[in-house]
């Protein structure tokens, strides 16, 4: 093992000159990100492999890696307020190829479940909620692809909830236990009137 | 040669694409799989996976929760589930098995399921139909070549793996480690050289369809210009098809090239068929059982090919 120059405390005070650490920033945050997000967030040396595997990176200004390092640093309003996190397409080739084995896919997915919680949230993810708690599904069935269904000798509606609608009510009591329900109306209606 | 009778029954997961917008996806995997003797028997009651981007950007805990209710119906059936969709996958084999592993998950959950008189116990395995396919030990290559009538000769065929039924590989439990490979597998191109068709391979192969994680949602524009540039190298390389086994990315690929000709004005006309769909037409079923007039892309020049 390498030796340390010092005593212990010499190299705890030497080290922590060396954190950056601005005045926005809130430990908690990268605790949070960890205990959501299941994954050792803080052990991103900051490669780039992930912004380098990132198939939203060459067409935007998302950078992962960006991402990372404000989780790191604590940066939370930083993070969670730039449009860019609802870029990532979630298809796990950075988590793939961190040389670390940290899943960066799953931070941002843990910052997206943060920022919700401050009203951040694209319209379009509450209408998927909305959709599945009116009919149980995220793409529900509908009259041209109930025709469709007969004629390949399927039932017109498949047997799940729309075949069995008497199944939606748990699946309402489920989202309602997270109000998760209205919470999407509400912020639905203040975006939309 | 396949024994008769079915060998193998699983609780059949639909998701939402493949019944409401892709029907023939699911009638062929019933009829497909029913001559490899496997009888995929409806899942009554099921909802939403509920989709992994839109659910788990919002509330990781609802979605546990969403998921391990479809999960509850198939332990109640005693039967482990098949399913047809990447998405799906991510949902349901990847909450099962956070559950199976997590006390402190599977106990959260199961407080939210007693208000349904439900409880999960962790009692079955997941599986996806490609895995099942690829699989000697319920299908496999072999099974799949001796079942065809109408072998797809000719026809050159390209594979969108999509991202979540193998990523990410370290997550992932599959017996054949050959799925694991998430850089340059080759697995499905086993399977189409199966149908008689010739697999072809092209410039970043792995590459998501751009439709995940809510963004076909959030920014079209940015989503159909992943599906772009993936078709780009498609059309670098001439293929009569791709082939998908994820209704999403289908619907992206499909659907995606009216969009992608509306916004930016190329059309490349690429017939997408899931795996299913056209180990259908290899089986002898024809377009119209398989409901191919329902794709956005006409699917027409490549049946010529082949039929």
């Amino acid at each position: 093992m390498a030796r340390t120059k010092g005593y212990p405390e010499a190299l705890e005070k030497k080290l922590r000159d060396q954190r950056y650490v601005r005045e926005d920033s809130n430990p908690d945050f990268l605790k949070n990100v960890k205990s959501i997000s299941r994954t050792i967030a803080h052990m991103c040396y900051q490669c780039g492999t992930c912004t380098g595997s990132c198939p939203s990176a060459p067409r935007s200004s998302y950078r992962i890696r960006n991402f990372m390092r404000r989780a790191v640093l604590g940066l939370e309003n930083e993070a969670l307020t730039d449009p860019d996190l609802w870029l990532c397409t979630t298809c796990y080739s950075c988590t793939d190829r961190c040389p670390r084995d940290i899943a960066p896919t799953d931070v941002i997915m843990s910052m997206r479940n943060l920022a919700f919680k401050r009203d951040i949230v694209p319209v379009n993810f509450l209408k998927t909620v909305q959709a599945i708690y009116s009919s149980g599904h995220g793409v529900p069935n509908n009259d041209v692809n109930r025709a469709a269904r007969e004629k390949l000798g399927l039932t017109r509606d498949p047997p799940t909830t729309h075949m069995y609608p008497e199944y939606i009510k748990g699946i309402q009591t489920i989202l309602n236990h997270y109000k998760l329900k209205a919470n999407a109306d509400r912020i639905v209606k203040e975006r939309e009137g | 040669m396949a024994e008769s009778g079915a060998n193998h029954k699983f609780a059949f997961y639909l998701g939402c694409i493949a019944p409401n917008r892709y029907p023939g996806c699911e009638s062929a995997a019933i009829k497909t799989c029913k001559k490899l003797g496997i009888e995929l028997l409806p899942l009554k009651g099921a909802s939403c996976c509920p989709a992994p981007g839109a659910f788990g950007s919002i509330d990781l805990n609802v979605w546990y929760a969403m998921a391990a209710r479809n999960l509850v119906l198939a332990e109640q059936m005693k039967m482990d589930i098949a399913l047809l969709c990447n998405g799906c996958y991510k949902s349901i084999w990847e909450v099962n098995h956070k559950l199976k592993h997590n006390k402190d998950l599977r106990d959260g959950v199961n407080e939210v399921l007693k208000e349904i008189d439900m409880e999960y116990k962790g009692s079955i395995n997941v599986y996806h139909i490609a895995e099942l396919l690829y699989n000697p030990k319920y299908v496999g290559p072999e099974k799949v070549r001796d079942s065809i009538t109408n072998p797809l000769t000719g026809a050159r065929i390209a594979v969108h793996y999509g991202c979540h039924l193998t990523k990410p590989h370290k997550e992932r439990e599959f017996e054949d480690e050959v799925m694991l490979n998430t850089e340059h597998p080759v697995w499905m191109e086993e399977l189409v050289a199966a149908l008689g068709a010739t697999p072809v391979e092209y410039r970043n192969k792995m590459q998501c369809c751009g439709a995940g994680g809510g963004v076909r949602g959030y920014d079209i524009v940015h989503s159909l210009d992943i599906t772009n540039e993936k078709l780009i190298n498609l059309k670098e390389v001439g293929v009569d098809a791709l082939t998908d086994i994820c209704p999403f990315c289908q619907l992206q690929f499909d659907r995606g090239q009216i969009e992608i000709q509306e916004k930016f004005g190329v059309s490349y006309n690429l017939p997408v068929l899931h795996y299913c769909e056209l180990l259908g037409l290899a089986q002898g079923m024809s377009p119209q059982d398989l409901g191919l007039d329902l794709h956005g892309i006409s699917c027409e020049p490549f049946l010529q090919k082949v039929l």
